[in-house]
């Protein structure tokens, strides 16, 4: 999975500090390792460097006195004070022979004049000079007796010094000098042990130079047998100006070099020898220490780079899948979850946790779901209880606005019935007048007694339309009272005006039940039935009729029980049945007209 | 010559009240009238009527307050009620506890009328 092949930002955190904590003190003492030891390789450097130079100016020291002691010790031979040109040019020849280095000399008479001269490079008779006005011959002749200086270039490469004593006659007292004897020394043994001593090998350099720059000896013979040999400027400078004895340290010369040099002050000759060394050179020790520790550098970055990313993976394995199935857990993916490792440290704490908070969520996930569901559900239920409560408020409503209008109707209807049926009574009562008035003068006429009867029924049409508008116009709540259903219908018959032609047959229920009934409602109901049957039984025509010949009514009260609904005491409702049937113009019975009421259980 | 049972007919409507007067003079009664309260009541304590048919609404009083006045009166006479309007139950109650008899609707059948003042009559004539 990419997810796991990811190592992730801990992974890298990790990483970053291990290398932090296991380089930054190697780095640091590291650094200051080094620095110490090129300070210590410094100061060791230049102290080897100004001890060589000491010794080795001792060295040049006596390298140049050995030639003033033989000149000394020629020059104070008896045949040698003695003048005699014979036996000076024998010890001449003689010094000549032995020492290579002595490349001309030459005896100077009292007067300075140079009386005998001879050399390696001189012809059979060379040119004598005169010196009477030279140092070398007033020093050789002064309270110093001796002279070393004159350095010069032979053949304009080759350093030599000339050197110069006094030939002093000890024969008499005080001792008399009767000439010099003057030597011209090469110098390039000095370069020859210098290279010795300091190899073009090895980095370290030597050189005898003069205060005023001139350059006799080097170690290395590219730098001395030069017309203008002499040392850098930067070294020059440094040297010439210095007052002590001797000292060293660090100079940088032209390119960027730096040098560690180190000087000893030949005091008797004003002669420096110098010694120097480049600063890598020196520093050799502290390269190789750095270089060594940047590999050991090395080996602990790949070090703690494998350490660093085996922890990580030790670490950020476990928790990644953690994470992973935290996912899952966030899209409420409870089953196929990655298996959580659980090790003996914090990791497998978290991961217990982890495990223990991922059941409980998927408990509480659950509960959540059923409650959405039953919440759902409830609201359904109440959508359902909302729009059945609206339907009743809105029955309710329309109930009432058909009171209200059925109240208003009422009202104008009771109001119009009652100026309405003044008149109808006036018509009714006019006409029964008129009616009762003819029938007293014997037959009336036929079509006045059919317009009477026109005149009736219309007066019945219209008093019966007040009745339905009245009727329909009044809302009243049932006013239930308990009677007995036969007394009730009794009296009820007892006042009804049957016409004559009209039998009563009544068969009431023997137990005389009680009922419970709005008297008003009830009375106007079975009147209106009453009057329907006697209605459809219009008075025979002719006489010799027999009123108690059919057609006949017949009323009874019947009880009926019905099991439909039940009381809320248990008890079964009852129902009783008023059966009225009418026997009219049809053939058969006409089907009975039933009013009905509820029984008391 | 047999005494004829007297009627007094109190009703704001002349015509309904000859008309009716007429009708059951036919029928064997005497009748009188009365076109308002005061006059009824008036009339009835001078005739002393058998029967006494009064409009509920009359212009000066209700029918109500004459049937009480009446039947402080006379606790025999016969109070029938007319009315051109449907009646409660509580309304026919109080008149029935004031003393009314009888309620008749307009407009009535007169034939019945005339049968039940003469029932009512008899009844009257048998406790009597």
């Amino acid at each position: 999975m990419a997810s796991t092949r990811n190592r992730g930002k801990l992974a890298y955190k990790i990483l970053f500090w291990f290398l932090l904590i296991s380089l930054a003190p190697m780095i640091f003492v590291g650094w200051h390792l080094v620095g110490i030891t090129q300070q210590s390789l410094r100061k060791e450097t230049l102290a080897m460097q100004e001890s060589l130079a000491v010794g080795f100016s001792d060295t040049v020291y006596k390298y140049v006195t050995t030639f003033r002691n033989v000149l000394t010790e020629t020059a104070g031979l008896e045949d040698f004070v003695s003048m005699n040109p014979a036996r000076q040019t024998q010890y001449l020849n003689r010094i000549l022979q032995i020492h290579f280095a002595v490349l001309e000399l030459s005896v100077l008479n009292d007067k300075g004049v140079e009386s005998l001269r001879v050399g390696r490079f001189l012809g059979p008779n060379p040119d004598l000079r005169d010196f009477r006005s030279e140092e070398l011959y007033a020093r050789a002749l002064g309270p110093q007796g001796q002279f070393i200086g004159r350095l010069e270039r032979f053949q304009g490469l080759y350093p030599t010094v000339t050197i110069s004593v006094p030939i002093l006659d000890q024969r008499v007292t005080p001792a008399r000098a009767v000439g010099v004897v003057v030597a011209r020394v090469s110098l390039n043994g000095l370069s020859t042990m210098l290279a010795m001593e300091f190899p073009a090998s090895g980095k370290s350099q030597a050189a005898v130079m003069t205060r005023d720059g001139f350059l006799i000896a080097h170690s290395d013979p590219r730098e001395i047998y030069r017309p203008d040999a002499r040392m850098p400027a930067e070294v020059e400078k440094v040297l010439t100006t210095q007052d002590n004895a001797k000292g060293g340290g660090e100079i940088a010369i032209e390119g960027g070099k730096r040098l560690l040099g180190a000087f000893a002050l030949i005091d008797k000759l004003d002669w420096i020898v110098y010694v120097q060394q480049p600063v890598e050179a020196a520093y050799q020790t502290a390269a190789d220490m750095k270089t060594q520790i940047f590999r050991v550098l090395i080996w602990v970055v790949l070090f703690t780079v494998l350490l660093s990313l085996a922890v990580a993976g030790h670490i950020t394995q476990p928790i990644r899948i953690l994470k992973e199935a935290a996912d899952r857990l966030g899209k409420g993916q409870f089953e196929d979850l990655p298996e959580v490792v659980t090790t003996n440290d914090e990791i497998g704490d978290l991961a217990q946790t982890f495990l223990g908070m991922s059941e409980s969520l998927k408990e509480k996930t659950g509960e959540l779901i059923h409650a959405k569901q039953e919440l759902e559900k409830f609201t359904k239920f109440l959508e359902k209880r909302v729009d059945s409560r609206t339907r009743e408020l809105k029955a309710a409503q329309d109930e009432l606005i058909k009171k209200e209008r059925l109240a208003a109707i009422g009202q104008m209807a009771s109001v119009v019935g009652h100026e309405i049926r003044n008149p109808l009574a006036v018509i009714n009562n006019s006409i029964y007048f008129i009616k009762t008035k003819l029938g007293t003068g014997g037959e009336p006429d036929v079509k006045i007694t059919k317009h009477i009867k026109i005149i009736e029924s219309e007066i019945q049409q219209a008093n019966g339309i007040i009745n339905e508008i009245l009727t329909y116009s009044r809302q009243r709540e049932l006013q239930l009272e308990r009677v007995r259903i036969n007394d009730w219908l009794e009296e009820l018959l007892s006042v009804y005006p049957f016409p004559p032609h009209i039998q009563v047959d009544k068969h009431f229920d023997p137990g005389n039940p009680a009922v419970d009934l709005d008297k008003t409602e009830m009375q106007q109901a079975v009147r209106n039935l009453i009057g329907n049957g006697v209605e459809v039984m219009p008075a025979p025509k002719g006489e010799g009729h027999d009123p108690h010949d059919d057609p006949r009514g017949r009323l009874g009260a019947h009880r009926h029980r019905r099991r439909r609904l039940r009381h809320p005491a248990g008890r079964a409702r009852q129902d009783l049945r008023a059966v009225l049937h009418d026997e009219g113009a049809r053939h058969g019975p006409r089907p009975g007209r039933r009013a009905q009421s509820r029984r008391p259980p | 010559m047999a005494k004829l049972p007297k009627l007094l007919i109190i009703d704001d409507d002349a015509h309904l009240r000859e008309s009716l007067a007429e009708v059951l003079e036919l029928d064997g009664f005497e009748c009188h009238q009365a076109g308002a309260a005061k006059e009824g009541i008036a009339a009835a304590a001078k005739i002393e009527p058998d029967a006494v048919i009064m409009d509920i609404q009359l212009p000066d009083s209700s029918g109500f307050q004459i049937c009480q006045e009446l039947r402080k009166r006379s606790k025999t006479t016969i109070l029938i009620m007319m009315t051109g309007r449907f009646l409660s139950s509580e309304e026919k109650k109080q008149g029935f506890e004031l003393g009314a008899d009888e309620y008749i609707t307009k407009p009535f059948d007169l034939a019945e009328l005339s049968a039940r003042i003469k029932q009512l009559l008899s009844r009257n004539s048998a406790k009597g």
